[in-house]
C-alpha cells in the first residue's frame, strides 16, 4: 500500500513540475506525524482530493492559461515551535498563493502572524479554539490575511447547551480538563446556559489532569447530584476514561461535548461505552448527498480505508480548497493578496462537501471575527458515536441537509 | 457507610495496588544494592507497548503474557549493566542520572516506533461490571488486584523460603560479608533487576487495558509510586501494599469530598509527612550505622 501512495505522489511530483511555471502554489500544513495526526493527516488528504480532482478537470483558468496546483506540504508535528518555523519558511516564499492547515490552536498563535505580516492568505482548518480569530480582533488588526473553515468553540458549546436543552434534560454535570482548552471550553459552556435562559442546572463542574485514567470520584459527584447529561470538554483519552468509569457505576446519561468526542482515540478506547456520545459535526460520513457519497467513496478509495479517520477534517480540507480555487479564478492571479481581497467578496457559490458555500467570508472587521469566519450555526449538525462509527444524533439533521442538497440541485 | 463511600474506596485502592506494584520494582533492586531504576515507568510503557504488538501479531493473551515478562526481564537486565553495575562497582550515583537518561530513551524510541497516540489494549478479560453489595467492580479490576497480589506473593516466598532468596538477604545486609560467604553479589543484583523489570513487565500488561497504552502512560503513575516506596520505606515489601491501598483510597475520598482539583493533594502531604517525620518510611527500619 505504501508502494503505491509512494507512486501517486511521485506522479503527482512530475505531473505538478512541468507546469511549474504555471502552477497555483499551495501549502497544507498540520500535525501529519504524531498524536493529532489522525485530524491533520485527514484534512491534508482530503484537500489533495479536491486538488486531484481540480487538477484533472485542466485546473483553474487564469487569464489565457489554465494553472494547476501545485503542493507543498509540511508537518508541523503539533509542535508550537516546529508550526512558527515552518509558517516563517513559507511566508519567505514570494510566489506562494496560500496556505490551508492548522490543527492545533497553539500552533496558530505560534505562527500565523508570519503570514499576516508578509499578507499571506491562509486558511484555518480544522482548528477550532476561539483563539486563533481573537487574536486578531484583540489586537485590532485593520487588515487580516488570515481566514478560518472550521466550528469554532462558541458555536460547539451553544451547539452542546441548545442539545442538552432539546433533550429535556435539566440537571447537567460539567466536566472539564484542566488545560487552557478544557477550562476556556467550560466557561463557553457556562455562558451559553445563562444565554438560553438558565434552563440547565448545573449540578456539579469538576475537572481531571492529562493522563488521569480513574474517574470514579468526578462521575460519582455527578451520579450522586441526580445528572441527566455530562457535558464534557476534553481531548480523546481522558475522554474515553470518563465513558468507561460512566458504565462501571452505572451513570446512565449521555455525554455530550465538543468536537474532539469524534476522534479515534476516544472512539476506539471507550468501545461500546462511547456509544450515544453526542458532539457538533461539521461533515458526517453518510453518503446522504451525491456530493458526499463521491467524496467518501474518492476518500475511502485513495488512502485504502473503511472509515476516515477524522471525516471532518478532510470535508473541511477538501471544501477550504474549492473555496480557495474559487477566490483564485475570480481574482484571475496566483498573488495571494488578490486572493485574499477576492475571498472577502466571493460571488460565485462554491459547492463543497460540506455545503454550498454563499459568501463564505466579508472583508474584515476587527470587532466581529465572524468577518472572517466561514461556519455559522447551521451548516453544523450533531454527530452521535455509535459502534464505532460517528452519525447522525438527529434525524431532523439528516433530512435538511438532504433537503438543502436537493433545492440547490432544483435552482440550478 | 453509603454506597458511594465503599466504591470510592474500592476504585481508588484498586490504583493504590498499581501505584503499589510499581513501587515494588523499586524496592526490590533498593533491597539488593541500594539503588533504584527511575526509569521504571518506561519500563512499564515499553512492556506494555511490547505486549501489544505481540498481541497485534495475533498471539492468543495467554501466549502473549510470558512474552510480555520476558521482554521485562531483559529490559531489567539491560538497564543494570548499561546503567548501574559501573557505577556501583566505583560507588558513584551515577546510577542515578543513567536510569533516568535510559528512561528518557525508552519514550524516544517507543514515540518513533508505536507513536504518540494512546492506544486501546485488547484483553479476554470482561469489562462488564459486576455488583458486589452495591459497589461496582468489573472482572478486569479484579484481576489487576489478584495479579498483582499474586505475583508479589511469590515473590516474597522465593525471597525468603529460597537459598538464592536468601541471598538477596544476604547482599541487602551486608554486601562484602556476603560476597565472602560466597555470593555472589553482581549477580544478586542482577537477578534484583531482572525480577524488577519482570514486576513492570506485568504491571504494563495488568493495567493497560484500563489506562490504554501511549509513551507517557506511565510518568503519571511512576510518581505516585515514588510516594508509595518513600512513605512505605524502601526496606518493606508488603508495607508498600498497604500504604499503595491508602493513597489510592485517600486520593478517590479527596476527590469526591474535597473536590477533584484536590487529588493529587494527600499523596504529597503524605510524602512530606514521612520524610519530616519518619525518613525510612512507616515500614523501614531504622539503621543503625557504625562509626
Amino acid at each position: 500500500m505504501k508502494k503505491r501512495v509512494l507512486t501517486v505522489l511521485l506522479a503527482g511530483l512530475i505531473t505538478t513540475q512541468a507546469y511549474a511555471a504555471d502552477s497555483i502554489k499551495i501549502a497544507l500544513t498540520g500535525p501529519f506525524s504524531g498524536g493529532s495526526a489522525p485530524m491533520g493527516a485527514s484534512m491534508r488528504d482530503g484537500a489533495k482530493i479536491a486538488i486531484a480532482e481540480i487538477n484533472a478537470a485542466g485546473g483553474i483558468k487564469v487569464g489565457a492559461k489554465m494553472m494547476k496546483f501545485e503542493v507543498l506540504e509540511r508537518d508541523d508535528e503539533a509542535k508550537n515551535e516546529r508550526g512558527a518555523l515552518i509558517a516563517q519558511e513559507l511566508a519567505s516564499m514570494s510566489d506562494l498563493a496560500g496556505v490551508i492547515g492548522t490543527v492545533n490552536t497553539g500552533v496558530c498563535l505560534a505562527g500565523d502572524k508570519h503570514y499576516q505580516e508578509k499578507g499571506i492568505t491562509k486558511i484555518i482548518t480544522p482548528a477550532a479554539g476561539s483563539a486563533s480569530m481573537t487574536q486578531w480582533s484583540k489586537a485590532k488588526v485593520k487588515d487580516l490575511s488570515i481566514f478560518r473553515l472550521a466550528a469554532h468553540d462558541g458555536i460547539q458549546a451553544a451547539m452542546v447547551v441548545e442539545e442538552a436543552i432539546n433533550r429535556k434534560f435539566t440537571k447537567v454535570a460539567m466536566l472539564y480538563d484542566s488545560t487552557n482548552y478544557g477550562v476556556s471550553g467550560r466557561d463557553d459552556m457556562v455562558e451559553q446556559v445563562k444565554k438560553q435562559g438558565n434552563k440547565l442546572q448545573v449540578v456539579t463542574s469538576d475537572k481531571f489532569n492529562i493522563g488521569d485514567k480513574d474517574m470514579t470520584a468526578q462521575l460519582l459527584r455527578a451520579k450522586n447530584a441526580g445528572a441527566q447529561a455530562v457535558l464534557i470538554w476534553g481531548i480523546g483519552p481522558e475522554l474515553a476514561a470518563v465513558a468507561n468509569g460512566m458504565a462501571k457505576i452505572g451513570l446512565k446519561a449521555p455525554l455530550i461535548g465538543g468536537w474532539t468526542l469524534s476522534m479515534s482515540n476516544f472512539i476506539d478506547n471507550s468501545g461500546k461505552n462511547g456509544n450515544g456520545t453526542l458532539m457538533p459535526q461539521t461533515f458526517i460520513e453518510e453518503p446522504i448527498t451525491p456530493k458526499a457519497k463521491a467524496f467518501i467513496a474518492a476518500y475511502h478509495k485513495a488512502y485504502n480505508v473503511k472509515r476516515i479517520p477524522s471525516p471532518v477534517s478532510a470535508a473541511q480540507g477538501y471544501d477550504a480548497v474549492f473555496i480557495f480555487a474559487a477566490a483564485v479564478k475570480q481574482a484571475q492571479s496566483t498573488d495571494t493578496k488578490k486572493i485574499k481581497l477576492a475571498l472577502e467578496d466571493l460571488k460565485e457559490p462554491v459547492q463543497g462537501v460540506i455545503t454550498t458555500w454563499k459568501k463564505p467570508f466579508t472583508a474584515w472587521n476587527p470587532a466581529n471575527e465572524e468577518t472572517h469566519e466561514a461556519f455559522r450555526r447551521e451548516q453544523v449538525v450533531m454527530g452521535m458515536v455509535q459502534d464505532g462509527h460517528v452519525i447522525f444524533g438527529n434525524d431532523a439533521d439528516r433530512k435538511r441537509l438532504i433537503s438543502n442538497a436537493t433545492s440547490v440541485k432544483g435552482k440550478k | 457507610m453509603d454506597h458511594a463511600v465503599i466504591q470510592l474506596i474500592v476504585s481508588g485502592a484498586l490504583m493504590g495496588l498499581v501505584y503499589a506494584l510499581v513501587a515494588y520494582g523499586f524496592q526490590l533492586t533498593y533491597a539488593t544494592s541500594k539503588s533504584i531504576n527511575f526509569g521504571q515507568g518506561e519500563l512499564v510503557m515499553l512492556s506494555a507497548f511490547v505486549s501489544l504488538t505481540l498481541t497485534n501479531t495475533g498471539l492468543p493473551y495467554y501466549l502473549m503474557i510470558p512474552g510480555g515478562l520476558l521482554f521485562g526481564v531483559i529490559a531489567g537486565l539491560f538497564v543494570e549493566r548499561a546503567g548501574v553495575r559501573l557505577a556501583l562497582e566505583q560507588k558513584s550515583e551515577g546510577w542515578i542520572l543513567m536510569t533516568i537518561i535510559l528512561g528518557l530513551f525508552g519514550i524516544s524510541a517507543a514515540e518513533n516506533i508505536w507513536g504518540r497516540d494512546d492506544r486501546p489494549f485488547p484483553t479476554p478479560i470482561p469489562t462488564e461490571p459486576i455488583q458486589f453489595f452495591g459497589v461496582s467492580i468489573t472482572p478486569l479490576e479484579i484481576s489487576v488486584a489478584v495479579g498483582v497480589v499474586l505475583i508479589m506473593v511469590v515473590i516474597e516466598l522465593f525471597k525468603r523460603k529460597t537459598l538464592l532468596g536468601k541471598a538477596f538477604e544476604a547482599v541487602s545486609a551486608d554486601r562484602d560479608a556476603a560476597e565472602l560467604m560466597g555470593i555472589s553479589a553482581t549477580r544478586t543484583i542482577m537477578l534484583s533487576y531482572g525480577l524488577s523489570g519482570l514486576v513492570a513487565a506485568l504491571a504494563g500488561i495488568l493495567v493497560s487495558p484500563i489506562t490504554t497504552v501511549g509513551p507517557t502512560m506511565a510518568s503519571a503513575l511512576v510518581l505516585k509510586a515514588f510516594s508509595v516506596a518513600v512513605v512505605a520505606g524502601l526496606e518493606s515489601g508488603f508495607g508498600v501494599v498497604i500504604v499503595g491501598l491508602f493513597l489510592g483510597s485517600l486520593e478517590s475520598l479527596t476527590s469526591f469530598y474535597v473536590g477533584s482539583g484536590w487529588r493529587e493533594a494527600p499523596g504529597l502531604v503524605l510524602l512530606i509527612l514521612a520524610l519530616a517525620i519518619r525518613p525510612t518510611g512507616i515500614f523501614g527500619k531504622a539503621v543503625i550505622r557504625k562509626v
